[in-house]
């Protein structure tokens, strides 16, 4: 059973292409790890896949083309967590992951006691409750990610995006996060779709792993298979070594020198 | 609640009149046909120059308000006032509970007067434009206020007094420059179709600013192209004393005015209200241009 | 930072119920002040017989209070909610607390309508309100035009058109009012500055127009919410931002040129009264959308009641006390923001 289907998506900024001829399978309850050097179009294919960018090209998510869904019903199904939420947002946490709540309410019908229990359950699930009346805006950037991603499962969807969700944050709080997903994804059968800069937290989480270079997939598959030295240095540009962690034998991956041949 | 006004205005009408007195219709000066009562008891004046000439006919009994300004004569003060002429307080004006109000035209707002008449009381409208037009006025108002004879004998006093200074000027063939200045910072003067220019005429002189409407601006500039022969200075233009005005034209030595002495200062409201006072002006005026037929003119 | 009572911790249902009681009472309040108090003192108890129709008041205080006073109570709290109202709007819709309903060049283009019609010696209405209307109409037809299709979309070229606009009418007012006499001058002044004094009952239809305004504005007050996270995060959260942000620009400037064209330029009523709600209220716009229609209505009335009865002689221009109350007001808030 697929999550998201994409098949011959190409996107232009303008008169620049920045994706090209994208074909892509995601399983429903995995968890799928984009990556590649800045600038190859990780983003703009997420964005693409929640519907926030026109591109040519074939995407279904649940076996239903994108452009039959109306926003509302796209959100209940499909719920994504941006890189950055703007610092000045006026809302507590409790008023915040609440919005979660908005694509199954109709116009003018406030929030039930059924929204209230799901929001608390979220907000228990990230471990923000005591922070429920606080601010966003003065929380942690970690705290923050997890209002955030509180508010997605809010939203009660099958499927999550995330951009980058970890960039800014200490390694303990991207584990605690990264494991929250994994958490979500083995209980609920989420499906996880995130881009990452990390090759190392990507080689700890993903199921699989997108290789994208210049617009394009260089390749897909489980982290041992992606990860080579061969195709990350075509890839980044740069020396890599990879090797397996002494404890407990994970995949690590160090850049070594900026050129190659250096 | 809307839909009751016109009703409400009617019984409004009854009610704020004395019961129901008699009523007649006049044309009042703005061309429009009015009802009001045959002796109206509370009158309320909504401009300073109205209330003069109330006063100068001798009803100021029937007066209960009058607009601010209303300062002559001094008895005028101890009115009540309903605001300032452009401004008018229509709670006010109604709260005196008055049977007719005078209004001015080219002064009073068109929609206050509306408001007024909507609300049910009757508006007397003058237009006194031109020296014709404040013996229109005061002819009028006699007839409203039951003061005809008054009335006659102030405009007949009046004519008699026009007449005296047209029939000595009859003869004189010269029609000097003046120049008129209401203000200073810009200059200002009185063009065509303002008591000014009227009086200069009447006066025997050429006024410069004739060429246009209303208050047009002059510069120095133009002044000194003008070459004005006699030039009057309204006190106070601008806020500055006379001493100030004088010193401002004698800057220009070379204007004829300046060379020949012939620089006035007068009171400005000899010349600006549009009430009998207005041929104290003319007569001003006729000394000023023509001292050597009236006479030499008063002091500064 | 917030009110001390932490009422924005509370529920929404709460929260809507208390602030529609006071403010509304705060409304009330206002409306029997600002019917009782002016030229000549009429008592509360005389206001609300003659409101109910009960016993036989003078006829001269029943024409002062139901034909002077009540209609220009009902301009006031129809354009006071108006532009509370408008001034919210446009602060979410363009993520921008500095925003009022002024800003997209409704201000230039009503003002040059409106200067244009007393030049030309029409009636104040439909003379004056009608050019009014229509210049600020194809001022932003214009604004339309400049910024083009992503102006539904991006707030940036919204904020710079209507900016750049405001500015360019700036200057053609400067110089319409180079070539007015005096008289002409003070009227436009008083225009420019707010005057509810011009106000005929036969006016009532046109102030019934802002009323579906106000009701699609309601209705969209959660995705109002939801725009204040961002074009792409409200999408995602399910709203049609395009649809949104287009049927709320056109809602309010419809409704808020409607009111200016009737009152001239009132200013500091819209980048005020939300402020003050939401610091109150919290930032819940199903709670300041009617937060800010009540509250604007009662402070316009009361600004509108001291225009009147403070100066000796005769009324200030209302926009003078909205200007003279809201700008320390706002100053005050931005102070006790920054600590």
């Amino acid at each position: 059973m697929t999550a998201v289907t994409v098949r011959g998506l190409n996107l232009y900024y303008g008169q620049r292409q920045i994706l090209t001829e994208i074909a892509l399978e995601v399983l429903a309850g995995e968890f799928l790890v984009i990556i590649g050097p800045n600038g190859t179009g990780k983003t703009s294919l997420l964005k693409a896949m929640a519907g926030l960018l026109p591109a040519s090209g074939t995407i279904e998510i649940l076996g239903q083309p994108l452009a039959g869904y109306g926003r509302r019903l796209l959100a209940r199904e499909l719920a994504v967590v941006p890189q950055l939420t703007p610092s000045d947002f006026p809302f507590t946490v409790a008023e915040t992951v609440l919005m979660g709540r908005s694509p199954h309410l109709g116009l003018l019908e406030l929030e039930g006691a059924e929204d209230h229990r799901l929001a608390r359950q979220a907000m228990a699930f990230t471990e923000v409750s005591h922070l429920a009346d606080r601010r966003l805006d003065e929380l942690s950037g970690g705290e923050r990610q997890r209002v955030i991603i509180a508010r997605a499962i809010c939203q009660g969807p099958r499927i999550i995006l995330l951009d980058e969700p970890t960039a800014s944050l200490d390694p303990a709080h991207q584990v605690r996060i990264l494991d929250l997903l994994e958490k979500l994804r083995r209980e609920q059968g989420m499906t996880v779709i995130m881009v990452s800069h990390d090759l190392n937290l990507a080689a700890m989480y993903g199921g699989r792993l997108v290789l994208m270079s210049e617009g394009r997939i260089a390749a897909v598959g489980r982290p041992a298979e992606v990860l080579t030295v061969a195709r990350l240095e075509a890839c980044y540009g740069c020396r890599m070594e990879v090797v397996r962690s002494e404890v407990g034998g994970q995949l690590r991956v160090h850049p070594l020198a900026a050129v190659i041949g250096g | 609640m809307l839909r009751k006004l016109p009703a409400m205005a009617l019984c409004l009408a009854l009610l704020l009149g004395p019961g129901l007195c008699p009523a007649r219709t006049l044309v009042d000066q703005a061309d429009r046909s009015v009802v009001l009562p045959e002796r109206p008891q509370r009158v309320v004046s909504l401009a300073p120059s109205i209330t003069e000439v109330v006063f100068a006919l001798g009803r100021q009994d029937l007066l209960k308000g009058t607009t601010q300004y209303s300062d002559d004569p001094p008895a005028a003060k101890e009115l009540p006032r309903v605001g300032s002429y452009v401004r008018l307080d229509i709670e006010k004006i109604l709260a005196l509970k008055p049977d007719l109000c005078l209004a001015i035209k080219d002064g009073n707002p068109l929609h206050s007067v509306t408001r007024l008449e909507e609300l049910g009381i009757p508006v007397y409208v003058v237009d006194p434009h031109n020296l014709a037009g404040i013996i229109g006025m005061i002819t009028g108002l006699g007839e409203v206020l039951g003061a005809a004879e008054p009335a006659t004998k102030i405009t007949s006093a009046m004519r008699a007094r026009a007449q005296r200074i047209a029939v000595r000027l009859g003869s004189s063939p010269s029609r000097p420059r003046v120049f008129f200045q209401i203000d200073a910072s810009p200059i200002v003067s009185a063009g065509r179709g303002t008591f000014i220019d009227e009086l200069i005429n009447l006066a025997g002189g050429r006024n410069l600013a004739a060429a246009s409407e209303g208050y047009p601006r002059f510069s120095w500039e133009e002044l000194l192209r003008l070459d004005p022969e006699v030039a009057i200075v309204a006190s106070m233009a601008g806020g500055f004393s006379v001493a100030e005005l004088k010193a401002g034209w004698q800057k220009w030595p070379t204007l004829t005015a300046v060379k020949n002495q012939r620089l006035h200062v007068i009171d400005a409201s000899l010349v600006d209200r549009p009430t009998p006072r207005l041929l104290d002006g003319l007569e001003a005026f006729a000394r000023i241009i023509h001292p050597e037929i009236f006479g030499v003119p008063l002091a500064n | 930072m917030g009110c001390p009572l932490r009422i924005e911790t509370w529920p929404i249902g709460r929260r809507l119920l208390l602030a529609l009681l006071v403010l509304g009472g705060l409304l009330a309040l206002a409306i029997l002040l600002g019917l009782s108090l002016g030229s000549s003192p009429i008592g509360f108890g005389e206001v609300l017989d003659i409101l109910t129709g009960r016993g036989t008041p003078d006829p001269t205080a029943l024409a002062i209070v139901r034909q002077i006073r009540l209609p220009r109570v009902v301009l006031a709290a129809v354009t006071g909610a108006t532009l509370a109202l408008g001034g919210l709007v446009f602060q979410a819709l363009l993520r921008n607390p500095l925003a009022e309903p002024y800003i997209l060049g409704v201000s230039g283009g009503s003002a040059i309508g409106a200067i244009v019609g007393m030049l030309a010696g029409l009636a104040p209405f439909p003379g004056v309100a009608g050019a009014a209307f229509t210049g600020s109409s194809l001022v932003l037809l214009l604004l339309l035009l400049l910024s083009g299709r992503g102006m539904l979309a991006s707030r940036d070229a919204l904020l710079l058109g209507g900016v750049m606009l405001n500015a360019f009418c700036g200057a053609v007012i400067m110089f319409l009012i180079s070539l007015s006499s005096r008289e002409e001058v003070r009227h436009i002044l008083f225009w420019l500055m707010g005057d509810l004094s011009m106000f005929t009952p036969a006016q009532f239809p046109l102030l019934l127009a802002v009323l579906p305004s106000f009701l699609l504005i309601l209705a969209l007050a959660r995705p109002m919410n939801l725009l204040l996270l961002g074009r792409d995060n409200a999408a995602t959260l399910g709203v049609n931002v395009r649809l949104v942000n287009g049927l709320l620009l056109g809602a309010t400037t419809l409704m808020v040129s409607l009111v200016v064209c009737q009152a001239g330029l009132i200013g500091f009523v819209g980048l005020v009264v939300p402020h003050v709600l939401r610091l109150l209220l919290g930032a819940d716009h199903r709670l300041l959308a009617p937060a800010s229609m009540l509250g604007g209505a009662s402070y316009l009335i009361l600004c509108d009641l001291l225009a009147r009865s403070l100066p000796a002689q005769g009324e200030m221009p209302v926009g003078i006390v909205t200007a003279l109350v809201g700008a320390p007001l706002f100053i005050f808030l931005l102070w006790r923001a920054r600590r």
